[in-house]
């Protein structure tokens, strides 16, 4: 099997790791509360934020790298801030991807709790402000899925990586990337194997998680 | 209650290893000032780069960036002011990027061939062709007979370009031709070329990705149809090197941009490039204005003297550019 020349793994998977793991709590911290505000909240015009946040599932990963692109372009609004090329315009391009995924189930989650308990809750005399707070703990569970599933669509993500990281040895390239770059120079057995590695990272990241959940620390 | 505690402080430490871990990756990096190249995927694929840009990195104590995508890709970053400087190979496409005053500069640094690949059979009988455009004519011919396709890289690539001048110097225009046996895939080089060999296909490749693949035996099916051992002008792939504008661009390096452009120009930069060797055989050939290949490119000397004066390029180099170092980049 014939590899990429000095190809460091673990610095590679762990930039993966990285860019993923920070665009997922980025997303689901703004993804959370946006949920539950669109779920909770009655207002005019519910039911189109939601058909459009659903929509939003399906933006495809290199057009949110060609928009941070522009934004982060020299010739761009915030060019000057120097980001285009570094792991943080990455993490700005996948956090765009898990705020509609993380928003949405959240809102699903939100809905089912809030149409069980509403009544119980607000029988006990709870505040508003209380009841939202149990809503969400019971929520919870669907919580922790929605940021899972946010976090296995960025790590998979290769679009947006290759165009506004630009896949530069030792600084942004993840697995993703490199699997792209593998492949384009013909070494597809290689691809494959940093495809496992891909795999067996997320399928460690899961793991870890569904052991927090068990013991009830998350 | 009790669990929401728990649960809180699980995330907390999640997020605060998180957040560590970005510290330690912001302020463990090493301080060195930055270019940023923006090239070809045939200059990084072919392994170039990764042999002579270290020398560079030391000569100058900075770290050279390589953002490796298609020309067109490439020029347009640069006309956008986020790269330092480009090396490409479009040469229509740069005379329209210097004419809208977006390069300081456009010097020749090296060629390579471009080799017409087809089934080892060529059915097209392009092996007895004159030249390049009498080889592009048969397989035009053959194609609209039905005998054989062709598949064009289609991105608005350096290569591509070079494929559609061909055409048109036969006064053929490519978007009349039938997608039956003229296949436009929008991809890159190795990616056409893994296709020629499922399809038995011709195609017009850089010869430095042809050799990868077929030294890795990926393309068994497929050989060089058209010899350009005859060395055919127009099969030429130049490579010119171009210093993205700082006045444009004020946050451009100009002074490291400019000191690799004279690296790459000098003696020592295109011994360096000439003395490459991949897949048995030298793959780029230093052309900057004035310089004169030395003996070890020429390859007609006896193999002893051969191998001594390819020892020499090196010592050249360092030679050449410890005595006139130009610039030394700032620390900053």
């Amino acid at each position: 099997m014939v590899g990429t020349t000095g190809l460091d793994l673990i610095e590679v998977t762990l930039l993966s790791l990285y860019v993923s793991g920070m665009a997922t709590i980025l997303g689901s911290a703004i993804g959370i509360p946006l949920g539950a505000l669109i779920g909770l909240k009655e207002f005019g015009g519910k039911g189109a934020v939601k058909t459009v946040t659903y929509t939003l599932y399906g933006f495809p990963p290199v057009l949110s790298g060609l928009f941070v692109y522009y934004l982060f372009s020299r010739a761009g609004p915030f060019g000057s801030l120097g980001v285009l090329f570094t792991p943080t315009a990455m993490i700005i391009a996948e956090t765009f991807l898990v705020i509609p995924l993380v928003t949405g189930i959240t809102i699903t989650s939100v809905v089912e709790v809030d149409k069980n308990i509403k009544d119980t809750v607000r029988a006990m005399g709870a505040s508003s402000r209380q009841s939202t707070l149990t809503i969400m703990r019971e929520a919870w569970v669907g919580l922790v899925m929605a940021c899972m599933i946010g976090f296995g669509r960025v790590i998979a993500e290769v679009g947006a990586a290759y165009l506004v990281g630009g896949n530069i040895d030792g600084k942004t390239k993840v697995l993703t990337t490199a699997i792209m770059l593998e492949t384009r120079m013909g070494h597809f057995e290689w691809a494959m194997a940093l495809g496992a590695v891909l795999l067996f990272v997320a399928l460690a990241v899961f793991f870890f998680l569904r052991l927090l959940q068990e013991k009830e620390l998350l | 209650m009790m669990n929401l505690g728990r649960k809180t402080v699980a995330v907390i430490v999640c997020a605060v290893v998180l957040i560590v871990g970005t510290m330690a990756y912001v302020f463990l990096r090493k301080d060195t000032p930055v270019l940023r190249l923006a090239t070809t995927t045939s200059t990084y694929d072919s392994g170039l780069l990764d042999y002579i840009l270290p020398e560079f990195e030391n000569l100058f104590e900075c770290e050279v960036d390589v953002i490796a995508v298609g020309s067109g890709q490439a020029m347009e970053m640069g006309k956008r002011g986020d790269v330092d400087i480009l090396l490409v190979h479009s040469p229509s496409a740069e005379l329209a990027f210097m004419d809208g005053g977006y390069g300081e500069s456009r010097t020749s640094v090296m060629y390579n061939n471009y080799v017409l690949v087809g089934p080892a059979s060529d059915p097209a009988g392009i092996d007895a062709s004159a030249n390049a455009t009498d080889a592009f004519q048969r397989i035009h011919n053959n194609g609209t007979a039905g005998l054989v396709q062709f598949v064009s890289r289609g991105d608005n690539s350096g290569t591509h370009n070079k494929e559609l001048s061909i055409w048109k110097s036969l006064d053929l225009n490519v978007s009349y031709f039938d997608d039956n046996w003229y296949l436009s895939a929008g991809q890159g080089m190795g990616a056409v070329l893994d296709m020629c060999e499922e399809l038995d296909a011709y195609t017009l490749s850089d010869d430095a990705t042809y050799y990868q693949r077929a030294s890795e035996n990926l393309v068994p099916n497929l050989a060089i149809t058209y010899n350009l051992e005859k060395t055919d002008a127009t099969l030429r792939n130049q490579y010119s090197v171009i210093p993205v504008n700082s006045t444009m661009w004020p946050h451009v390096d100009h002074t490291l941009a400019s000191a690799f452009k004279d690296w790459i120009v000098s003696e020592g930069g295109q011994d360096l490039i000439a003395s490459y060797e991949r897949f048995g055989q030298q793959l780029f050939y230093p052309n900057a204005p004035g310089y004169v290949p030395s003996t070890a490119s020429l390859g007609a000397l006896p193999d002893s003297l051969v191998d001594s004066a390819r020892s020499v390029p090196k010592g050249l180099a360092a030679i050449a550019l410890t005595t006139s170092p130009g610039i030394r980049c700032a620390r900053w």
